[in-house]
């Protein structure tokens, strides 16, 4: 089970600029279990591209994709259930603009869980459920989505994906435009789905703050190549960084030029905030 | 749906890049007259290899051109065998009496069923559907089984077939003439070149300044707005909806998770660049000034003076 890229690579085609090729041979595996994944790499680098082909909404133009048992290749094929598939993998896009369409929040939220064939009774439970899971009250179920501030829209949108009850959580930008709080709170709230039901989630995510803070295991892209797979410690401590475009967390780079500045014996490789004040209060203490 | 392209510009440096819309524009129209005076073969075979050599100048892949014919390809058969069907005079080339009857019919029906599943596994390209016209006749003609129930006389008359090899060619040639025009001229230039073209009907009313302004607008936004149905599509087939299965009231109600986010994008859309353009001083039937103006240079004379020529050409055979 799980997630398997074999080789993949994608090229969009289009007639008036050449053909382009957004990722390049991808081999990768991600369970369905305990991960807690950050895709990173500079705009342009493939990353919308490699999680579109996690639930099959694209295919391979080369090489194939396992999703939950089922091969998907370069053509779609009619014996299928490709639905199945989208419920195993629920992807959030990254603007919620694009899927938002009812009159109310509760009807939008039940369309995944009613495409899906769940009674509308159920459908009903769900979308409370995950309107609570997002850090909604459910006074908004009854409002118009389009009604809502950016960062509702956007936590509606998140509850329409965790309504349906996915194995695999993949969000495409789920914190860009939000302020920093929002950031953090979604942040935790993701760790939180993680960590209660143990499903992997994978976030697409231009913060490293949040990626050194959270990620359990980071996939780096760049220019549709996966230059990288492994923990943020590693990451972090590479010195491919300024190739790949990624910059370091706040927290290391603080660190480190005080070490540099004042000749301090710290470890600059702090996750938070606090643990980074913690050990600058060790060193100068002594 | 992302492989609808409005305008068909391809970058190049040719001779026809060079020309002035206005020119090509202009010249295009010039040469379609001349086209239409032609009355034999011979001048029209002439007039093909002249359409053939401007390519050839214009450094255009004719590969490019060819690919361009391929979706009026079905209209070019239709012409070809309405011709041949129904223009009855000259010598008579084929007299076949054709009957339908139960062993032609199911004839037919396999030969139908095999030109199809060839045709979806996309094999041999444009060979299956030149068999399945072959069976269509022999079935036809020579299969005889149990009570006919109709028959009729299948005739081609020589001028049929001319007739319809003429259209056809000058089809061929129109469409390669208006292929070069979008292939080598930029949607906005050809939209500035319509512009300046239709400028004298200002004396009748219609401003086509505002109407090169709503082309423009449009052609800018149509692969935009492409763009974002097909990302629509896919967050909705995200979220299970998928657009090939479903029961009908399924169906409508995809359909409307499709069509509500695309008029609201839209909406925003179109705000976004009113203000835009109201921020950059634009206001609505003020003259303004480009900073690219068009400029008739060395290129567009030969292009005239050859058009001319061709047009003067065609006329003379005429009369004489
Ligand atoms: N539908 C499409 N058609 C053509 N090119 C596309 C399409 N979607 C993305 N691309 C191109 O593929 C590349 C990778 O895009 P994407 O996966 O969205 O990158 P990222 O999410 O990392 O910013 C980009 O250069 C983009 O222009
Ligand atoms: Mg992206």
């Amino acid at each position: 089970m799980g997630i398997h890229f074999r080789q993949v690579s994608h090229q969009y085609f289009s007639q008036q600029n050449s053909d382009y090729q957004a990722i390049y041979d991808i081999t990768l595996s991600i369970e369905d279990q305990h991960e807690f994944i950050c895709l990173i790499g500079h705009t342009g680098s493939g990353k919308s591209t490699l999680a579109q082909h996690m639930n099959a909404l694209v295919f391979p133009t080369k090489g194939t994709v396992e999703i939950a048992g089922v091969l998907v290749s370069q053509k779609r094929d009619k014996k299928t259930d490709y639905n199945r598939l989208r419920k195993h993998v629920g992807l959030v896009f990254q603007f919620p603009e694009y899927q938002l369409f009812e009159e109310t929040v509760e009807k939008d939220i039940m369309f995944g869980p009613l495409n899906f064939k769940v009674s509308p009774e159920v459908a009903k439970e769900k979308a409370l459920e995950s309107i609570r899971l997002v850090g909604l009250n459910e006074s908004y179920l009854n409002r118009n989505p389009f009604n809502l501030s950016g960062g509702e829209k956007k936590r509606v949108s998140i509850a329409g994906i965790l309504a349906m009850d996915p194995e695999i959580l993949v969000l495409d930008e789920p914190t860009s435009g939000l302020d920093p709080q929002g950031k953090r709170q979604l942040m935790r709230l993701f760790k939180d789905i993680q960590e209660k039901t143990n499903k992997t989630v994978v976030i697409i995510t231009h913060d490293m703050d949040l990626v050194y803070e959270y990620a359990t295991r980071t996939l780096v892209l760049s220019d549709g190549n996966l230059v990288f797979d492994g923990t943020p410690d590693d990451l972090f401590r590479r010195e491919e960084l300024a190739t790949w475009s990624l910059s370091l967390p706040q927290t290391i780079r603080v660190l480190k030029g005080l070490k540099e500045q004042f000749h301090l014996e710290l470890n600059p490789y702090q996750k938070t905030v606090e643990e980074a004040v913690r050990e600058i209060e060790k060193v100068t203490s002594r | 749906m992302k492989n609808i392209v409005i305008g068909q510009f391809v970058p190049g440096s040719g001779f026809f890049y060079k020309l002035d819309p206005r020119t090509k524009i202009m010249a295009i129209i010039v040469l379609m007259v001349s086209l239409f005076l032609l009355k034999t073969m011979t001048q029209l075979l002439v007039a093909l290899a002249i359409a053939v050599i401007l390519l050839l100048i214009g450094k255009l892949s004719i590969v490019r051109i060819v690919k361009g014919l391929k979706p009026i390809f079905v209209l070019l058969i239709f012409t070809f065998f309405f011709q041949i069907f129904f223009n009855k005079t000259g010598a008579l080339w084929l007299d076949q009496t054709m009957s339908l009857n139960w062993l032609s019919a199911g004839a037919i029906v396999l030969a139908t069923v095999l030109w199809r599943v060839l045709a979806r596994w996309k094999v041999g390209g444009i060979l299956p559907f030149l068999i399945y016209l072959g069976l269509l006749y022999v079935s036809l003609s020579y299969l005889s089984y149990g009570s006919t129930w109709t028959s009729f006389q299948f005739q081609i008359y020589e001028k049929g077939v001319e007739m319809s090899v003429f259209v056809v060619i000058r089809l061929l040639i129109i469409i390669t003439l208006s292929t070069v025009l979008t292939l080598t001229t930029k949607p906005t230039d050809l939209t500035m070149g319509m512009e300046k073209l239709l400028r004298p009907l200002k004396f009748i009313g219609i401003n086509s300044e505002e109407f090169a302004l709503i082309i423009s607008i449009s052609l800018r936004y149509i692969p935009t707005i492409l763009d974002e149905a097909n990302k629509i599509m896919l967050a909705q087939a995200s979220r299970g909806a998928d657009f090939s299965q479903g029961k009908l009231k399924e169906k409508v109600k995809q359909v409307i998770s499709l069509l509500v986010p695309m008029f609201i994008i839209a909406f925003k859309r179109s705000e976004e660049l009113a203000d835009a353009m109201e921020s950059r001083n634009f206001v609505p039937g003020k003259p303004r000034s480009r900073i690219y103006d068009l400029v008739f240079g060395m290129n567009d004379i030969v292009a005239f003076v050859i058009s001319a020529g061709l047009l003067a050409a065609a006329i003379t055979i005429q009369v004489i």
